[in-house]
């Protein structure tokens, strides 16, 4: 029974370690950009490296609102990002719909081609859309950037609601028109509803998808002040090379949303729902 | 799992169906499915990617690209990095999803914190990686020189070790996702399965092996798949990484190659031509992947 003890008492270090270990490099360099950002330039470069800093400054955030154009990107994301969610989210809400609701030929193929676009990597789509996009004048403007990135969302939206909604019993709605009541009010006030928790996660989800693209923006955006932020912060990286406290302000700054929506989601993720959730 | 009512919908229902996912089916046909056929085409012309001149010249590009040393390059540089970031992030994933479905005080919050790496953008995981690893002034190369490892500041950006560097960067960029698919999987598995092995005394490994290997082999085959295709089309995080220390070319993959032929040398034909290279590379490995665990597919 004592050797059984021991035995158990050391895996459970291990297993402590372990846990510890995969804390420590998901989070340090994450505790280094902040730390670094409250940094005053001398102490960013002291050797050797102070952990928190000693002098702690707002100068950092306070450069980088005033004299760059990080607000204008921060805009423009927000507004990219938000439209993107919402032709995203109605359009492949209603697909999702008409995918688990209706049988009509073809609903199958339609499916394995939704999975089948997961096999068409950005890089693939975006070097003819790009010149597609140049065709139709519509070059250097937020319209494309949106479309692109829904491109890139929708087959992943669709393939999470339509799991989702598989899993609302039909029967219900089927209860609600015996009793009367049309397609939509049925589908406005029973499916609705159960749906919502899936249909927020999921638009959580996109959003967290376009506000980190990079790609579509680098290549279809030219004008400085149309730039959403992962391009924008780039092209200040490249500007401001050794101003390391400004740089690691402007992380932070991005990252501080990205995770905000990542927390509130993340019992979902973890929840079951598996590869299918997550893209990238 | 609900099942639409049988066959006999009536036709007014069915083109209400038809209707209501006409939206999703002509933006994927649209924005997806036409732009890659559309570069099947464009890589039949020679085109310059920012003016609206264009010239058929049928196989030319593909002729061109058989003859140059970059494109190889590129190849065998994109297969290095693919094949090094997959094998560590599924050894890393597994093993983290193992630890994480284990009880112990604080899980929570640890599962939470081990994904963040995932859901950040790539520019500032990249930022924050070119800082840990600057050469004069980085916090690694203080600890190697403090720890006595390294005498000298280790340039880990530079042409001799950048692609070392991006690739454990993207394995603590990526292993989170492998992490996440495989603990969803493993919180299905029945309790009585483990339960009857500790009875027949079986060890841990055992255990894992017997009981936890063939439950997560379905899983495993999605997620080794889906991160291949991811890995061998990345583009940002190689290309940020591999940007203005000037080592980038030791970095450069197929994608970055793409991107470099369409935007830096204005060559639209050539660039789409490489994309459809990759393609047709990703179609023929997802082929002979099915067709060489087709037990696993099925279970998947």
């Amino acid at each position: 029974m004592n050797g059984w003890r021991l035995r158990h008492r050391s895996s459970r270090a291990l297993l402590y370690g372990g846990a510890l270990l995969l804390v420590l490099q998901a989070a340090f360099p994450f505790f280094w950009m902040v730390s670094t950002s409250f940094k005053p330039p001398r102490e960013v470069f002291a050797q050797p490296p102070t952990f928190i800093p000693g002098d702690p400054t707002w100068d950092n955030f306070g450069r980088l609102f005033t004299t760059t154009n990080f607000l204008i990107y921060f805009r423009n994301s927000m507004a990219v990002c938000g439209l993107t969610v919402l032709l995203t989210m109605a359009v492949s809400a209603a697909g999702a719909y008409s995918l688990t609701r209706y049988r009509y030929p073809g609903r199958g193929k339609i499916a394995g081609l939704i999975l089948c676009t997961y096999m068409f990597a950005p890089i693939m789509v975006v070097i003819p859309f790009f010149i597609l996009v140049k065709k139709l004048g519509i070059e250097n403007t937020h319209f494309a950037l949106v479309l692109a990135l829904t491109s890139f969302c929708l087959p992943f939206t669709l393939w999470l609601l339509r799991a989702f909604f598989q899993t609302i019993p039909i029967e219900l709605e089927q209860a609600a028109l015996v009793d009367g009541a049309g397609r939509l009010r049925a589908v406005i006030y029973v499916v609705l509803p159960l749906a919502l928790p899936g249909i927020v996660a999921t638009s959580i989800f996109t959003f967290i998808l376009a506000w980190n693209d990079y790609i579509f923006t680098r290549i279809l955006i030219a004008s400085d002040e149309l730039k959403t932020l992962p391009v924008g912060v780039q092209d200040l990286f490249h500007s401001a090379l050794t101003d390391w406290g400004l740089i690691m302000s402007a992380g932070m700054m991005i990252t501080i949303p990205a995770l905000i929506f990542f927390v509130s989601v993340q019992r979902y993720l973890i929840r079951g729902w598996g590869a299918g959730a997550v893209k990238g | 799992m609900t099942q639409p009512p049988s066959q006999g919908q009536p036709w007014r229902q069915q083109l209400i169906g038809v209707l209501v996912v006409l939206p999703a089916l002509g933006l994927i046909l649209s924005l997806i499915v036409y732009p890659v056929a559309y570069s099947l085409w464009l890589s039949l012309l020679e085109k310059h990617s920012f003016f609206p001149q264009q010239r058929f010249i049928g196989l030319e590009n593909y002729l061109y690209l058989w003859g140059d040393a970059e494109f190889w390059t590129s190849l065998w540089l994109g297969v290095i990095y693919s094949f090094w970031t997959i094998l560590f992030q599924i050894l890393l994933g597994v093993a983290a999803a193992l630890i994480l479905n284990e009880s112990f005080v604080g899980r929570g919050l640890v599962r939470g914190i081990v994904l963040f790496p995932y859901m950040i953008p790539t520019i500032v995981a990249v930022i924050l990686w070119k800082w840990l690893l600057n050469d004069t002034y980085g916090v690694v190369n203080y600890w190697l020189f403090a720890l006595g490892i390294a005498r000298d500041p280790i340039s880990f950006l530079g042409t001799d070790h950048i692609m070392l560097s991006t690739i454990v960067m993207s394995v603590w960029q990526f292993f989170p996702f492998v992490l996440l698919s495989i603990l969803a999987r493993l919180q299905t598995i029945p309790e009585e399965l483990y339960e009857a092995a500790k009875v027949d005394g079986a060890t841990p490994l055992r255990r894992f092996v017997h009981v936890t290997l063939p439950q997560i082999r379905g899983i495993l085959f999605v997620v080794v798949l889906l991160r291949s295709i991811w890995m061998f089309t990345k583009f940002d995080t190689v290309w940020l990484m591999g940007e203005g220390a000037g080592a980038g070319r030791y970095i450069r993959t197929l994608p970055v190659y793409a991107y470099m032929r369409t935007l830096t040398y204005y060559q639209a034909g050539l660039g789409a031509a490489i994309a459809v290279i990759m393609f047709a590379i990703l179609m023929v490995s997802t082929a002979l992947y099915f067709g060489l665990f087709r037990e696993e597919a099925d279970i998947g």
